[in-house]
């Protein structure tokens, strides 16, 4: 580009300013959006990047598949003595092992105790993961079953400046263990899933809670990872599995467990967009929303610059006429309006860094994240990126200047607009802006319907006015001290009853699944077991939770059969109540006709009563055929359930301060029950919030360019305008006229929109059991808000138009 | 027909006032051809474009058919735009992305005839002798045949008065005479034109000749026939 074409441009952007501030300015919000939303794809697919071998290392998950399918799925977890069978069988295997994690134990100091993430590994964990170590030497340190490694935070928090090596940290998991801090490791960074801030050894002996289940095939209470040096060792391995399953776990599966249960091994890295177990496809799902909705919003903005930048070439036809007659030939002034695409480009790619780094502490608020601006991979990006955006909108506009005739352009009193197929083009463009943006108000619709949906759905119990007191379930409770809290909670004013079970409201949906033989029904031959979920619960827990009873009693201490305190005396008929799915699992008529009847083949179990489905599990765990077992002492790991009346703080203190005076050296976890059920709604709230600002901009940016593009239109048929009205048309006529006009592209986009969206909405809905209908209200809801949005957009311009006095409309070229 | 009285138009921009109608008296009665001649900027056009009532005067009465138009609001001059007047202009005024044949309906859209309306646009186009060309846009014609079909649009819904704003401007001779005896033919047939022109040999087609001069009529005579 010489001077004078610079000059040009700098004179074109300031005495269009309109026209400028719409390009730039809708380019720049696009970059903005598509910014932001990158940056948060970057940070979700970036998980465990950080690990110097994440390429290497893989996770053992266990798949499980049964005829039923109600509890098919992956699962994260593996068998807890998995590794050393598998390095009996495969002696080259190197791999480790994490038990605990995310609150997994306590730090005992000072009388007091504080939940801490703290991790057992095998001594080999720090170097299968190439851990950054800080100070110390973690791999040795592991070897000394009195050690503990510790994050620099956890360093800072308990030693504060000084050396923290050798020092001593007390740390429960079953029992306080003093340890001699051996090293400090780097914090987890924000993009893992890995949560410990304490690692200590795994013990040597079988930790108690896991020495039945240690070689039990079929459990999952720990995580297993594997190492292999390619992709391809990793998938070889994998082919290992199915003969060794069979072979191993004949036992616990029988024969051919094979068919129905498989180890797989996932790369680190997928883990996150791609887990196992209750996360389901949502996260993953989410992403690719978000991308996307990133994506399009930068091609509406593309999209918009290439249809304002083609309209607005009649009024710069002289302009290139004047350039070709002095000498200049096509690839020279295709060359000048490719660079003045790209300076534009950059102008608006400026403005969006800006305008991203403004909007990102919404976005974070919105989204619940903490994202910054890596200026080091953004400006090379940014700087590709306007290269490829430049070329990619300039280059119509440029191709179709530089083709003017000169002489035609000059002898011609009229300016050319690009011709009928330059009014196609943006028309095509329009309808592709406002699909997409119809298609993100459909999303967006659902979005918060479904969202809304989860929060007020009948979860068949009420969730106001209960306290979860989960620590409970903490392995240093034991029963009797279980037992007097129970008893002290129940003795707080305001508590109505305490209930006590495996599960409680805000669970994360591990509960135990059996595969119960109905085969005690008379005429009924046994084929599969039917997989059920298998609930523990206490005292007082169905009067705490108030089920509707559809058949039936509930359990009562008065009947001694209830209590199946000691189940594993397995020749005595244990009554139990079943839920309303396990009803028509089991093969019942109705509830009515369940009562009574005996299951369970070989572990009677007679039914007392049915209650209908109590969901405590987050939204995307579908509901599930499930019986209810009655102890009159806690379940093991139970969960106490406070229904209560009255302000939940005070309620929450009188809790506090009974644990205080009955647990003091274990960290009391208590919350409402909305509060926790709310955490479920967390990542979907998220997602739809960051989705809506997307949608919002991306509807904000179409309206600008069919904003622009009315301005031009419109001033483009002045003259039609006033031939028009010099025939007879009115005001009226016009506005209908023009409004139609800008209607139609609309109005075809809906054809775009409505199957996308359906699509993309019916695959979303699919990850949650309990979801809304699709009804045809947010399609026609969609429309009629963007119809609603063009006629405002335009009818400005239109009624503006049709006010022009026909006389001056003729005059005017 | 036509009563103008003392009929001013004025326009102002920032710094001057110009005067393009000065004093106006004119009257045209039904079945008459007037033709309307002076140099440019003396007020043919304007003057024009009062009588199509497409421009309002700044001072004066206009009687049409012993209406006062200056009582007729923006709706009812549109409508008596549409009812009563064909338009005819030097640069043709066709729609570029319509089709001749939907250029002419254009002269029946705004009047809420619905009455035998393909017949109308097929006759009107015969009339000139487009019909051929019906299927073709603007662009696609010669400058005769598109003044030909501004005048089949003008006279499609049979008007009581064509208005011809130098029709034969941007013509060539033989063209220029085409559409001359065109508009003597519709004359003949009964409409009453009014047609701006610079040229003294098709001001002749007319029965009557008015000479402009700065906004003022300065001449008015018959044609002896």
């Amino acid at each position: 580009m010489n001077r004078f074409a610079l000059i040009a441009l700098y004179r074109s952007l300031t005495r269009h300013k309109l026209y400028s501030a719409l390009n730039i300015g809708g380019l720049a919000v696009g970059i903005a959006v598509f910014l932001v939303l990158g940056l948060y794809v970057r940070f979700e697919t970036s998980f465990e990047t950080w690990l110097p071998h994440h390429d290497q290392i893989y996770q053992v998950t266990s798949s499980l598949h049964l005829p039923d399918g109600t509890f098919s799925g992956d699962y994260p977890g593996t068998m807890a003595g998995l590794l050393e069978e598998l390095q009996q069988d495969f002696p080259g295997v190197t791999g480790a092992r994490l038990r605990g994690g995310q609150n997994g134990g306590t730090v005992l100091r000072d009388g007091g105790a504080v939940a801490e993430d703290v991790a057992q590994v095998d001594p080999n964990f720090v170097t299968l993961f190439d851990l950054p170590m800080v100070q110390g030497e973690g791999r040795r340190a592991l070897a000394d079953p009195t050690s503990v490694l510790i994050s620099r935070s956890i360093a800072r928090k308990y030693f504060g400046t000084s050396d923290p090596i050798g020092q001593t940290l007390t740390v429960a998991m079953e029992a306080p263990v003093a340890y001699r801090v051996a090293g400090v490791f780097e914090d987890i960074p924000a993009n893992s899933d890995l949560r410990f801030s304490i690692l200590t050894p795994l013990p040597k002996t079988k930790p108690w809670p896991l020495e039945w289940m240690w070689n039990r095939w079929g459990t999952a209470p720990l995580i297993t990872w594997l190492r292999f040096p390619t992709l391809a060792e990793a998938r070889a391995f994998e082919r290992k599995m199915p003969a060794y399953i069979d072979r191993r776990a004949v036992n616990d599966m029988g024969p051919h467990a094979s068919k129905f249960f498989a180890l797989k091994l996932a790369p680190i890295t997928q883990m996150h967009l791609q887990p196992t177990g209750s996360e389901s496809a949502g996260t993953k799902l989410t992403i690719i929303a978000l991308g996307v909705v990133g994506v399009l919003t930068l091609l509406i903005a593309i999209v918009n610059y290439v249809s304002l930048a083609t309209a607005r070439t009649g009024l710069r036809a002289r302009e290139v006429a004047m350039r070709k007659v002095v000498g200049a030939d096509r690839a020279t002034l295709i060359r000048q309006f490719l660079g003045e695409a790209m300076l534009t480009v950059a102008l608006s790619a400026l403005l969006g860094l800006i305008l991203a780094e403004l909007g990102l502490p919404l976005a974070n608020a919105a989204g619940g994240l903490s994202l910054a601006i890596p200026y080091a991979v953004v400006v090379p990006a940014l700087a590709a990126l306007v290269v490829l955006i430049g070329v990619a909108a300039g280059f119509y506009p440029a191709l179709l200047l530089s083709r003017f005739q000169p002489a035609a352009v000059l002898a011609s009193a009229r300016g050319p607009g690009g011709g009928r197929a330059g009014s196609r083009l943006r028309e095509g463009l329009a309808v592709l802006q406002f699909g997409l943006a119809i298609a993100f108000i459909i999303g967006t619709m659902v979005l918060f319907a479904q969202t809304q949906h989860n929060r007020k759905t009948d979860l068949g119990f009420r969730r106001e006015g209960l306290m979860v007191v989960s620590s409970l379930a903490e392995t240093r409770i034991y029963p009797a001290l279980a037992r007097s809290l129970l008893d002290a909670f129940g003795r707080m004013p305001g508590v109505i009853s305490v209930g006590v079970a495996g599960v409680a409201a805000g669970s994360n949906g591990n509960t135990s699944v059996e595969s119960v033989d109905p085969s005690r029904r008379a005429g009924v031959a046994p084929t599969f077991g039917v997989t059920m979920g298998a609930i523990q619960v206490g005292h007082d827990f169905f009067r705490t939770y108030s089920p509707r009873l559809l058949a039936g009693r509930v359990f009562d201490d008065a009947h001694g059969a209830d209590d199946s305190t000691e189940w594993w005396k397995e020749h005595r008929t244990r009554n139990i109540v079943i839920n309303r799915l396990a009803v028509k699992a089991l093969g019942f008529r109705s509830p009515a006709d369940a009562v009574g009847k005996v299951i369970g083949g070989a572990m009677p179990r007679t039914i007392i009563g049915v209650v209908d489905q109590l969901r405590f599990f987050p939204p995307r765990i579908a509901d599930a055929p499930t019986y209810y077992q009655y102890t009159r002492d806690p379940p093991p790991y139970p969960i106490a359930t406070i229904r209560f009346s009255g302000d939940p703080r005070a309620i929450l203190e009188e809790v506090r301060k009974t644990w205080r005076q009955i647990a003091p050296e274990v960290p009391l976890r208590a919350d409402t029950g909305d509060h926790k059920l709310e955490e479920f709604y967390e990542a979907d709230d998220h997602a739809a919030r960051l989705f809506s600002i997307g949608a919002v901009l991306a509807v904000a940016i179409a309206c600008v360019g069919l904003w622009g593009l009315a301005s031009f239109n419109t001033a483009r048929r002045v003259k039609e305008i006033g031939i028009r009205k010099t025939l007879g048309a009115s005001s009226q006529d016009i506005v209908l006229l023009l409004v139609g006009q800008f209607l139609r592209p609309v109005l075809i986009a809906n054809l775009i929109a409505w199957p996308a969206a359906y699509f993309a909405a019916r695959q979303w809905l699919a990850g949650f059991s309990d979801r809304i209908e699709l009804s045809p209200f947010y399609f026609l809801g969609a429309s009629l808000i963007a119809i609603a949005i063009a006629v405002a957009t335009v009818v400005g311009h239109a009624i503006r138009a049709s006010r022009a006095a026909p006389a001056w409309a003729l005059r005017h070229e | 027909m036509i009563r103008l009285e003392n009929i001013q138009r004025r326009y102002r921009s920032d710094e001057v006032e110009t005067t393009a109608l000065n004093d106006v008296n004119l009257e045209v009665a039904a079945g008459e051809f007037v033709a309307i001649m002076g140099p440019s900027g003396c007020g043919k056009s304007t003057l024009l474009n009062t009588l199509g009532a497409v421009d309002r005067p700044t001072a004066g009465r206009y009687w049409f058919d012993g209406r006062d138009l200056a009582a007729l609001d923006e709706k009812e001059l549109a409508r008596f735009r549409g009812q009563t007047l064909g338009f005819v202009f030097q640069s043709f005024n066709l729609i570029d992305d319509l089709t001749i044949e939907e250029n002419v309906a254009l002269g029946l859209a705004y009047r809420g005839e619905a009455r035998d309306r393909r017949a109308r646009i097929a006759a009107a186009m015969d009339k000139v002798g487009i019909a051929h060309r019906a299927r073709h846009f603007p662009f696609q014609l010669s400058g005769g045949q598109q003044q030909r079909a501004a005048i089949a649009r003008a006279i499609v819904g049979e008007p009581k008065l064509i208005l011809a704003d130098e029709p034969t401007g941007n013509l060539d001779t033989e063209n220029g005479q085409q559409v001359m005896s065109i508009l003597s033919g519709l004359n003949q047939e009964g409409a009453t034109v009014v047609m701006v022109t610079h040229s003294p040999s098709h001001a002749d087609f007319a029965r009557r000749r008015i000479d402009m001069l700065d906004g003022r009529i300065v001449a008015s005579a018959a044609r002896a026939i």
